[in-house]
């Protein structure tokens, strides 16, 4: 589900990027990428912060 | 450099996302071989790398739009460099299948800088003020590029909810969650 979420959010900037504003893709773009940092940090190993 | 003529760089750009999307869906189902969760976090940024270019082709050339591409080639350099540094010890036959003698997550960096650079050349050799780009007129081939691309992340996306399901992704993946039941 976690990756389904950085799937869809990343869609959706696409999406914004193609039909609608540069400024709601760059958005929701930085949103994406701060979910995909997290979930780095929880999947990269199990010695750093969010991982369990 | 014309924004047409960027904007056909770009274009080419999201058919090579596609590829790479494409030859990664095709090892998934042909040798049934699930991509572990720092393989997602790579495919997830070559999705964002996409941001850029669309933006480019949708609302002409701009800075602005290679400082994203600049953002998402470094979050995948991060996620595929570290994979590389998870197999890097001498015996470890690393995960999964290769491709040429590399692994995939090899190929991924590889990718990752290239992409960085291709931005670093633009911004040094083709610089463009901001607010020169203006919506070039685009055709059909941009239009494929663009469709193609997101057709790849709707497919993704449901590719990863079978294997995963509705809760977290296992470390090494061996089959679909949602399909055993």
């Amino acid at each position: 589900m976690e990756f389904f979420i950085a799937f869809i959010n990343f869609g959706l900037a696409l999406w914004l990027a193609w039909r609608g504003g540069p400024r709601p893709a760059v958005l929701v773009f930085f949103v994406g990428l701060a979910y995909s940092l997290a979930l780095y940090l929880r999947h990269a190993t199990d010695a750093l912060p969010l991982s369990f | 450099m014309s924004p047409r003529q960027a904007v056909a760089l770009n274009a080419l750009a999201l058919y090579a996302i596609s590829a790479v999307l494409l030859l990664a869906f095709y090892w998934q189902l042909a040798y049934d071989e699930l991509p572990c969760p720092l393989c997602l976090l790579q495919r997830v940024a070559f999705v964002a790398l996409a941001v850029g270019p669309i933006l480019t082709i949708r609302h002409g050339p701009s800075p602005h739009h290679l400082g994203l591409v600049v953002i998402a080639a470094v979050l995948g350099a991060v996620i595929s460099s570290r994979q590389v540094l998870l197999h890097i010890l001498p015996g470890d036959p690393g995960y999964g299948s290769t491709l040429l003698g590399l692994h995939f997550y090899s190929w991924a960096f590889l990718a990752f800088a290239g992409a960085l650079i291709a931005a670093g050349i633009m911004l040094v050799f083709f610089p463009l003020k901001v607010g020169e780009g203006k919506p070039p007129a685009t055709g059909l081939i941009e239009h494929a590029a663009v469709w193609l691309v997101m057709g790849l992340v709707a497919l993704n996306a449901l590719s990863v909810l079978l294997e995963c399901g509705f809760s977290a992704c296992p470390a090494n993946p061996v089959q679909y969650q949602l399909l055993e039941g």
